[in-house]
């Protein structure tokens, strides 16, 4: 091999560290990127005005939700924001009715310490559905969504149901519509990316298909792929060894999915962290490491 | 508009091959296009994407890179974007190509080479990815 260029390694912040939006700011420049942390900065009024643009009002409206109030059929609020002065964080949720405990949707977005965007969270439950208690154990301590414990019960039960990994209800679809707004959202922004770590194979596999790259992992999720091909090592430890590890498992996202949740990847010498995924805005990475895959 | 084909791939020596492939597939149909531009193209986008899964991914799990090809009517425009460590271009030695064999130091040719079959290399750094942008100037025949 007869390349070798250098490279640099302290990147470079992509928003410069600027104080409150200012009226002039936004007739001066179009494109400067604004943070999480400026518009949190703005007055109540327009912070929420701005933030508005981050639900597809499509998806409120499907739950008699008012997408400009916000409130349901009794004027009852129904969906959240939680926005704090300097915080570097958003989070907006939305429920179907006042009694539910569970969002059908729930949206995090945070600067990172270049002053990109990370996409922290993302949720969209059919509270229809049953719920499945993976997120606690029995005396009520949390999961972390099955990362720090195991509920295995409720995940034997949630898998039965063809939920995934870190669900606790079967999706309400529109995820599409979600990312697309959010790349409308974040162009308006000034923003030309934003960032994501998935929790799951099942969910790298969405990202996937919603147009995002890897930062981390692609050649990972590509082990993952040949691993599970017939005889390969991944496939081989589909032996019946736990309720999380059945054969017919190796030809679908989800089967996979809870197969390495349970720890496959030892058998690789791997692990199911440090995935990191970026989706280009207005842009389709057309990324596919599992080729027509069954979900 | 000039249509732009994509593939992405892991930064992994083994996705050189699929690059390459894409390369000759979608340089096939055009007649301006022969056999020593391919070659130019396909040697620029291995050394450029080698420099990346060396060391833009250097002590990460590899992620992606993105290759996009745009032919028009008188140039091939290529772009190759990974997500890792930032190219610095101006901070590449240049290599002494008058040196003997025995004298050469190992390694320093990519740029060199790119610089040499390509008519015209640009590099950026943004939030959405390093891209090296490539540029050939074809002749497309005129059937005289």
């Amino acid at each position: 091999m007869l390349n070798y260029f250098r490279v640099k390694r302290q990147p470079e912040k992509v928003v410069p560290d600027l104080g409150a939006i200012s009226v002039s700011m936004l007739e001066s420049d179009a494109h400067l990127p604004f943070t999480i942390r400026q518009l949190n900065n703005l007055p109540e009024a327009v912070k929420r005005r701005v933030y508005r643009g981050l639900i597809p009002p499509n998806l409120l409206t499907r739950f008699g939700i008012d997408p400009i109030q916000w409130t349901g059929a009794n004027k009852e609020p129904l969906v959240f924001l939680k926005a704090e002065v300097n915080s570097e964080k958003v989070l907006i949720t939305a429920q179907s009715s006042p009694d539910m405990n569970d969002e059908f949707f729930a949206l995090e977005l945070a600067d990172n310490s270049l002053n990109g965007v990370e996409l922290n969270l993302v949720v969209l439950n059919d509270p229809t559905t049953p719920r499945y208690s993976i997120d606690t154990i029995e005396d009520g301590q949390p999961t972390l969504f099955g990362t720090l414990k195991r509920n295995i019960k409720a995940e034997e039960q949630a898998m039965h149901a063809g939920l995934a990994p870190g669900q606790v209800r079967a999706g309400l679809g529109g995820s599409r519509m979600v990312f697309e707004q959010l790349d409308t959202f974040l162009s308006m922004l000034g923003h030309r990316a934003y960032f994501l770590e998935p929790l799951t194979y099942a969910s790298a596999w969405v990202f996937e298909r919603r147009g995002f790259a890897y930062v981390r992992g692609h050649k990972l999720m590509d082990d993952i792929q040949r691993g599970f091909q017939a005889g390969g090592v991944l496939y081989q430890s589909l032996d019946d060894g736990s309720a999380f590890r059945k054969l017919d498992q190796a030809s679908t996202v989800r089967g996979r999915a809870w197969a390495i949740h349970d720890g496959i990847l030892d058998t690789l010498d791997l692990r199911w962290d440090k995935i990191r995924m970026v989706k280009q805005i207005g842009r389709h990475a057309g990324v596919e490491t599992f080729p027509q895959a069954v979900y | 508009m000039t249509p732009t084909h994509r593939i992405t791939r892991a930064a992994q020596l083994e996705s050189l091959d699929d690059f390459r492939r894409f390369l000759k597939e979608h340089c096939a149909p055009h007649a301006g296009i022969t056999a020593e531009i391919l070659y130019d193209l396909q040697l620029a986008v291995d050394e450029a994407c080698t420099n990346i899964i060396t060391h833009g991914y250097a002590g990460m799990d590899p992620g992606s890179i993105i290759l996009d090809l745009e032919i028009d009517a008188s140039k091939i425009g290529i772009s190759i974007t990974d997500f890792g460590h930032a190219f610095e271009p101006k901070s590449a030695p240049t290599p002494d190509v008058d040196a003997s064999i025995e004298e050469r130091e190992f390694g320093g040719f990519g740029l060199f080479f790119i610089q040499q079959t390509m008519d015209e290399m640009n590099y950026r750094t943004t939030e959405d990815g390093n891209t090296m942008l490539l540029t050939k100037h074809i002749i497309i025949p005129t059937g005289d």
